[in-house]
């Protein structure tokens, strides 16, 4: 029987390197393989066939102050009814780079993607997200989203988003879209009102802000081992508050 | 009956322009005012200046909170302070539920006041008393901040705020804003039963209609960034049936 429905986790710190955090299917067995590492990695390629369906989380959390991540996604939608989630999250600070390319091809008919891309940029940190959507001939009825958002914490930090869509079939729904900006102040003054320091209600927004890429986890204990992480590093995030 | 609150000759303005113009204003312990006034009369500015909304710059004047000057304190030193605002739009904030929140917003509060964190056991006691108030399900709790909330909920969620950041002066803006009659009614039981002599709030409305439920000990009314008239609670009658052109 076809396994019909996955969820990867992958946590990459360092170029080349990701740690798999869950690889497996997720319809009610508990057949998830975790802890493996996938060494020499130049990028992520998936064919998904007909019916099958996977969730991808990435977690990009760089460790070296200097450190430089690549990575590559390559998502082709081969056969009818595939279903393929993307979402990923990316954080970069000091003078970290990392540079995201997301490609999804519809070369069939019936098939759906979906990415949501978040991206958080401090310190004198740069982050590129390149997305591409191609919708082949053929491939009616294709459901493909892209959504990318970022957040800058510092007037050094830079982000580059560059969504696109190339369509060469009818009756499709596509869309993309980005967005770019830094913490609000508004929900800053809701929090600080309550008597929530600003540097806290930073925290908060931050958690927020990348809740929907962990929200995604399956397994509880690792949505919560993500999130422990995740906001471990968001709190290095803000060195002279 | 000490004194809380005390404005004087408070002029504020956003982005240059002034919409404060001179308010005065005494609040003792106690005390329930109601401010009403038309739109673009300077009442959601002068709750925002009351707890340091950013954007706004005060030009003149002074506001003493129990004696000290609360222009100088950041928004979370006039919450540590005792200082309340329920807002009229409640901001959402994704992942991060109510109880999450409200746990930040008191450790936060206790560490300015050196005072160690509350215990598991009892920030739950205090949850469950306070929910009582306003009858709320623990389920709520759960919820992330505001969140696909209705307008009643978001309202009954910013009381129950306010209690359990039990604050001396509470501010509520509009809170009747978006609520149904029963919406209200719970709402502004939560504030009645929140009140005690220690304690003063300060009703912001357009209408007659909360404060047939709150009832205020002063109603004054804001036009043009001034209070023009100041008066007990049958002045809220004269403005239902005057309206606020003729004052």
């Amino acid at each position: 029987m076809r396994i019909s429905k996955m969820q990867k986790v992958l946590l990459i710190n360092e170029w080349g390197l990701a740690e798999v955090l869950a690889d497996g299917v997720t319809d009610g067995r508990p057949e998830s393989r975790a802890g493996g590492l996938m060494d020499g990695l130049d990028g992520l390629t998936y064919a998904l066939a007909e019916g099958e369906s996977l969730s991808l989380v990435l977690l990009v959390l760089p460790d070296a102050p200097d450190a430089v991540i690549n990575l590559p996604v390559q998502v082709k939608m081969d056969g009818p009814n595939s279903q393929f989630e993307l979402h990923a999250l990316a954080l970069a600070g000091e003078r970290q780079k990392v540079n995201v390319r997301v490609d999804v091809e519809h070369p069939g008919p019936d098939a759906r993607s979906n990415q949501l891309i978040r991206c958080v940029a401090g310190g004198e940190s740069r982050i590129a997200f390149e997305g591409l959507i191609k919708v082949l001939p053929g491939a009616i009825r294709t459901e493909a989203f892209q959504t990318s958002n970022n957040l800058l914490l510092s007037e050094q930090a830079k982000v580059r988003t560059c969504p696109q869509l190339e369509i060469y079939a009818d009756d499709v729904k596509c869309s993309h879209g980005a967005t770019t900006g830094s913490l609000d102040e508004d929900e800053q003054f809701y929090m600080r009102s309550r008597g929530i320091t600003l540097e806290q209600a930073r925290l908060l927004q931050l958690r927020s802000f990348v809740w929907p890429v962990l929200a995604q986890i399956e397994q509880e204990d690792l949505r919560a081992s993500c999130d422990e992480q995740v906001s471990r590093a968001l709190a290095t995030m803000f060195p002279r508050l | 009956m000490q004194t809380l609150l005390e404005i004087h000759d408070l002029h504020a303005s956003i982005a240059g322009k002034e919409i404060l113009k001179g308010i005065n204003l005494t609040i003792r312990e106690g005390e329930i005012h109601a401010v009403m006034g038309p739109n673009g009369a300077g009442k959601s500015t002068l709750s925002a200046v009351l707890t340091g909304k950013p954007q706004y710059e005060v030009t003149d004047g002074t506001v003493l909170f129990k004696g000290r000057n609360l222009l100088e304190m950041t928004p979370e030193e006039r919450s540590w302070a005792g200082i309340f605002l329920s807002f009229q739009y409640p901001i959402d904030i994704p992942g991060v539920s109510i109880s999450n929140f409200l746990k930040t917003a008191l450790s936060c509060r206790r560490k300015a006041q050196g005072l160690p964190e509350l215990t598991p056991s009892e920030f739950l006691a205090l949850r469950k008393e306070k929910m009582a108030l306003v009858q709320m399900k623990p389920e709520f709790l759960k919820r992330d901040v505001n969140v696909g909330f209705s307008g009643g909920e978001k309202k009954r969620g910013e009381i129950f705020q306010m209690a359990m950041l039990d604050p001396d002066l509470s501010i509520l803006d509009e809170t009747d804003s978006g609520l149904d009659v029963d919406a209200l009614r719970i709402v502004a039981d939560g504030v009645n039963r929140l009140h005690t002599p220690q304690k003063a709030a300060i009703v912001i409305t357009h209408y007659q209609r909360l404060l047939d439920y709150i009832v205020p000990d002063f109603v004054h009314i804001l036009k043009d960034g001034r209070i023009i008239k100041t008066a007990g609670r049958e002045l809220v009658a004269e403005i239902e049936e005057k309206g606020y052109e003729n004052f």
